[in-house]
């Protein structure tokens, strides 16, 4: 089968990172890639990814500032024409970086936060970075740069939602990321401490609503509703290796950033072959690409090319197979266990995001 | 909509055209593709044209008749603008 155009990248640029919230992404053996790649492999993976036809990068991690190489990254991205996303939590932002930064060609940069305040915001941190956060955000809309808030949604925070858009408001943040926390990596393991109730789902609806209405033509507000709480899921990635690629900071090129949680999928590295090479032929990406691997329900479903039969990550971590349905949906045979996983009370202790592994 | 008003693209939002001719903008999310009529309108939207003079300019290039033109401009300026990727 032929590969379609790639047109997103996601650089993974390190793992470090001085926060420790409990809700990451990243995977849980995160000491496994702490051979990082070297700066000019970086320059040449952008200058692939150009070549390719890919238009978006995101630089992320981990906490993709602490790469002092960052900017020459930027500047590579930024010269092949690509459009360059810094995501970033913010509190290594001083005015040297970011000017630096912008210099080199920079077009938007995502600031989360964890809270709105900074009590809440430094205990899901885990550690006092709230108040330099905020000065980071000043900064940038100083300069008048494109920023977008984000704010990850659990069930610890859920209920600060409308505080979340205040703080937002009172920044002059014109688009708010208000994320519902996905489960892969640290997130899954804390999945029972951090799954939303449904209550605070309903409030929180009737509060984005609200806002929409109130703020419109000033802030966007993205509030996705959790996989979990949804009927059918979503087109993630759009579809496996139809338009995404993610490179780690050890150089294995994922389909999707919470691919590498998938142990029966080999994922080729950066070192090893060109990326073209790895996108059209490789066997992680081309293993559930398209529809032709897809089971019954999916194979003779009217939305197979429109969710590709939604997150295969997901599928895995929840049925064991990644090659199963995704059982957020409402027709799969394994649903139940999403049934299952929202009526666990989550009394259990968060596990904060560590380099070391837990047991 | 005046036809006074000058549209541009909002921060952190980018035009671009492909060399096989498809055209898109960048957006801190990721792609939007545009179809041509889109295309054809948001390439004249450069923060210095009004949405009278981009009506006129596809007009001209076009064929097509005015009142057509001006509310298909009216709608997607609209739409864009409600998605935070045009200012006006
Ligand atoms: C893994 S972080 C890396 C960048 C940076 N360290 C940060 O946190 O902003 C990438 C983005 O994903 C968000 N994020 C982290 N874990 C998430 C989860 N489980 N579900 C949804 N979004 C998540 C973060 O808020 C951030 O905007
Ligand atoms: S989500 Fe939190 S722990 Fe994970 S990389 Fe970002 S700041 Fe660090
Ligand atoms: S059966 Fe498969 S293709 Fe159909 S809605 Fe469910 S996940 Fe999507």
């Amino acid at each position: 089968m032929n590969a379609p155009r790639p047109t997103s990248l996601l650089c993974e640029l390190t793992y470090r990172c001085n926060l420790q919230c409990p809700y990451c992404y990243n995977p849980l053996d995160l000491e496994s890639y702490r051979d990082e790649l070297p700066t000019e492999t970086w320059l040449r993976v952008v200058a692939e990814a150009a070549a390719m036809g890919i238009l978006h990068v995101g630089l992320s991690g981990g906490e993709p500032t602490l790469r002092r190489d960052l900017p020459e990254i930027v500047a590579a991205a930024s010269r092949a024409g690509l459009y360059t996303n810094l995501i970033t939590q913010g509190t290594f932002l001083d005015d040297a970086r970011l000017d630096t930064l912008l210099a080199a060609g920079l077009e938007h940069v995502q600031i989360s936060v964890q809270a709105p305040t900074e009590a809440l915001a430094d205990q899901i941190a885990g550690t006092r970075v709230h108040a330099n956060k905020e000065r980071a955000i000043e900064r940038v809309m100083r300069r008048n740069v494109a920023l977008t808030l984000n704010c990850v949604l659990h069930r610890g925070n859920h209920d600060a939602i409308a505080d979340v858009i205040a703080f937002a408001e009172r920044h002059g943040i014109a688009k708010l990321e208000l994320a519902n926390v996905q489960f892969y990596g640290w997130a899954y393991r804390n999945r029972a401490a951090l799954l939303p109730t449904r209550e605070q789902i309903e409030r929180a609806l009737v509060v984005v609503a609200a806002a929409r209405a109130r703020l419109a033509g000033r802030m966007q507000i993205a509030y996705v509703l959790p996989d979990y709480f949804g009927d059918r899921p979503k087109a993630c990635m759009n579809g496996w290796g139809q338009a995404f690629l993610t490179v780690t900071p050890d150089g294995r090129v994922l389909p999707c950033p919470a691919a590498a949680a998938i142990r029966t999928l080999h994922f080729e590295r950066v070192q090893d072959r060109p990326l073209a090479g790895i996108w059209e032929s490789s066997e992680s990406f081309v293993t559930y690409r398209g529809t032709a691997w897809m089971p019954e329900p999916c194979r003779s479903c009217d939305r197979r090319e429109i969710d590709w039969g939604g997150c295969r990550c997901q599928a895995f971590l929840l049925t064991g197979d990644a090659g199963a349905t995704d059982p957020v949906c409402g027709l799969s045979p394994e649903h139940e266990r999403v049934i299952a996983a929202l009526g666990v009370d989550g009394g259990e202790p968060l596990i904060p995001r560590r380099m070391k592994q837990p047991v | 909509m005046t036809g006074t008003v000058v549209p541009r693209m909002s921060r952190g939002v980018r035009f671009h055209r492909d060399p096989d001719g498809s055209a898109m903008l960048l957006v801190p999310e990721g792609i939007v593709r545009l179809n041509d009529s889109a295309a054809a309108t948001l390439e004249l939207v450069d923060g210095r044209r009004t949405l009278t003079a981009i009506v006129d300019a596809l007009c001209v290039r076009y064929a097509v008749p005015r009142e057509d033109a001006s509310r298909d401009v009216d709608d997607l300026i609209e739409r864009l603008s409600r998605r935070g990727y045009v200012d006006r």
